[in-house]
């Protein structure tokens, strides 16, 4: 088991290093992309800037906490999108035949899908994330633990749900662009102030929608820890990575291949 | 002309046809919708303002139906110009540019038409009546359209930076994120400080997106003929870019192979 995950462990690397190479062949161009992206997202975390000056607080959330959810936010997606953003290919890969070349190597397909493709740009979402951190008025060393862990369950979070709805395609054709925009939605969900949502709203949003865990729980655990929270935080997580994990393998028997001919 | 308004209706009915892509459309504007509505409702009743709701949820739902229904033109662009397909059309006996143009709006215009029909019942269902007259929800449907035609004009333009750079992707999400501020797509340039709103008055967004869509709670012939001259004039200098482009594009057109 251990040797097998240093194997994996050693292929990551050597994945990331060449995903780091191709990005730098031109080099102006990767360091202009990382720019823009730093300010598309300080670009949406001004807007809410401005309605938090525009009205204070919202239902007890200020603007501290807004800056250490985009803080967790912008770090998941990062991780997310840096190291595994291949999963929300699974959809085309199934449409033009192209899943067979990931399902004829000796490794585990699902972890060559999902580091097939990287977002360079998405180095960005890190620098944003830590700028936020840092102006969010909770700095501490144990905050920045708890902050650094939570981006990383968040990852695992928004992996899974993209695993979930790219699976759709095994069942559905054509679904590319409905799971993009059933993401895109859980990101948005997750990108607002969670005092917004109270009573059933908010139960909804911790559990069958499970947005509210990335937007929520890290506050929480940020502002005051409590084990409890912090237990349900992680096991939420691997409830939805196991389902996720599920809906892909039993979409994958009922795969029959595209009949594509291609070495990769 | 007949060319064009059958690549128009070909486009038109092969979007018509795909369910999946719609349907997740109309999931994403509900959650908005819905998301929305209850930050304006919370913030209404913090502040102990009233239909807050009813006057910025109805200014999103027209926001978000220009911004939704965009077909990612730059995306196509990208990839005709990246692989070469390009050279494929540049000697048919229509313009590549038009055609590519025409198929856009064709697929806009579905996506425009479902996000219109499925949104408006679920905002009156959200907020009851809405801040405008009904006489005048033709007109802001109309004003909305354009705009979203000259979004894709916009767009255009961004896949033929194509020509520049190796991915254009960071910057359409780029231009799609000043949309959101510089336009008030999200939260109307109104609550913006006078700043900000000054320097927001120099991009197309704030005509594409803010004055066209203000028309939602602050109708009034004065402020339409000003979203219409303002459009106007972003059109023909946007215009004047892809023109540009276009000619350099047509120049350095590189074919391999056989």
């Amino acid at each position: 088991m251990a040797a097998k995950l240093k194997k994996y462990l050693k292929l990551f690397l050597f994945i990331q290093k060449n995903n780091l190479k191709t990005a730098f062949i031109s080099k102006s161009d990767a360091l202009t992309n990382i720019f823009i992206m730093v300010i598309n997202n300080l670009s949406f975390v001004f807007m809410w800037w401005i309605l938090f000056q525009h009205k204070g607080s919202i239902n007890g959330w200020g603007f501290g906490d807004m800056a250490i959810l985009f803080a967790v936010g912008n770090n998941a997606f990062g991780f997310f999108a840096v190291f595994a953003r291949g999963v929300q290919q699974i959809p085309e890969y199934i449409d033009n035949g192209n899943l067979d070349n990931f399902l004829v190597y000796p490794q585990n397909s699902l972890f060559l899908i999902s580091t097939s493709e990287s977002s360079f740009a998405s180095w960005g979402d890190f620098i944003t994330g830590f700028l936020l951190f840092f102006i969010s008025g909770y700095v501490s060393w144990l905050n920045f633990g708890i902050m650094l862990f939570c981006s990383f369950l968040g990852a695992i979070l928004m992996y899974s749900i993209r695993l979930l709805v790219s699976s759709m395609a095994f069942f559905i054709s054509d679904s590319q662009r409905l799971g993009d925009n059933i993401f895109i939605s859980f990101i948005t969900f997750s990108c607002q102030p969670a005092s917004i949502f109270t009573g059933w709203y908010k139960i909804i949003f911790l559990t069958i929608l499970p947005a509210g865990l990335l937007s929520l729980c890290p506050v929480n655990l940020i502002k005051n820890f409590y084990w409890y929270e912090f237990v349900y935080f992680i096991l939420a997580i691997a409830f939805f990575f196991t389902i996720s994990i599920i809906a892909y393998k039993s979409g994958l028997k009922r795969y029959s291949s595209g009949n594509r001919f291609g070495v990769r | 002309m007949t060319k064009y308004w059958h690549l128009f209706l070909i486009s038109f009915k092969h979007s018509w046809s795909n369910k999946a892509n719609l349907s997740g459309q109309l999931v994403f504007l509900f959650i908005l919708l819905f998301i929305y509505n209850r930050l304006w409702v919370v913030i209404a009743a913090d502040s102990s303002t009233s239909n807050l709701n009813q006057t910025f949820i109805w200014y999103l739902l027209f926001a978000e139906m220009i911004i939704l229904s965009n077909p990612k033109i730059d995306r196509v662009l990208f990839d005709d110009i990246r692989s070469g397909t390009m050279a494929y059309y540049i000697n048919k006996p229509i313009s590549f540019f038009f055609m590519r143009y025409i198929e856009a709006v064709g697929n806009m215009s579905v996506s425009f038409l479902i996000l219109g029909g499925f949104g408006t019942p679920i905002t009156i269902l959200f907020t009851g009546h809405p801040p405008f007259e009904w006489w005048q929800f033709p007109i802001i449907f109309t004003m909305c359209y354009i705009s979203s035609c000259i979004n894709i004009i916009m767009y255009t333009a961004v896949g033929m930076c194509s020509l520049w750079l190796a991915s254009i992707r960071t910057l359409a999400m780029a231009i799609e994120r000043l949309a959101f501020t510089l336009g008030g797509a999200i939260f109307p340039l109104s609550i913006y400080p006078e700043w900000f709103i000054n320097i927001a008055q120099w991009t197309p967004f704030y005509s594409f997106y803010y004055l066209t869509v203000k028309l939602v709670y602050d109708f009034s012939f004065a402020n339409l003929f000003q979203a219409i001259c303002l459009n106007t004039f972003w059109i023909l200098l946007i215009g004047f870019f892809i023109n540009i482009a276009y000619h350099k594009l047509t120049k350095r057109i590189n074919v391999y192979g056989g």
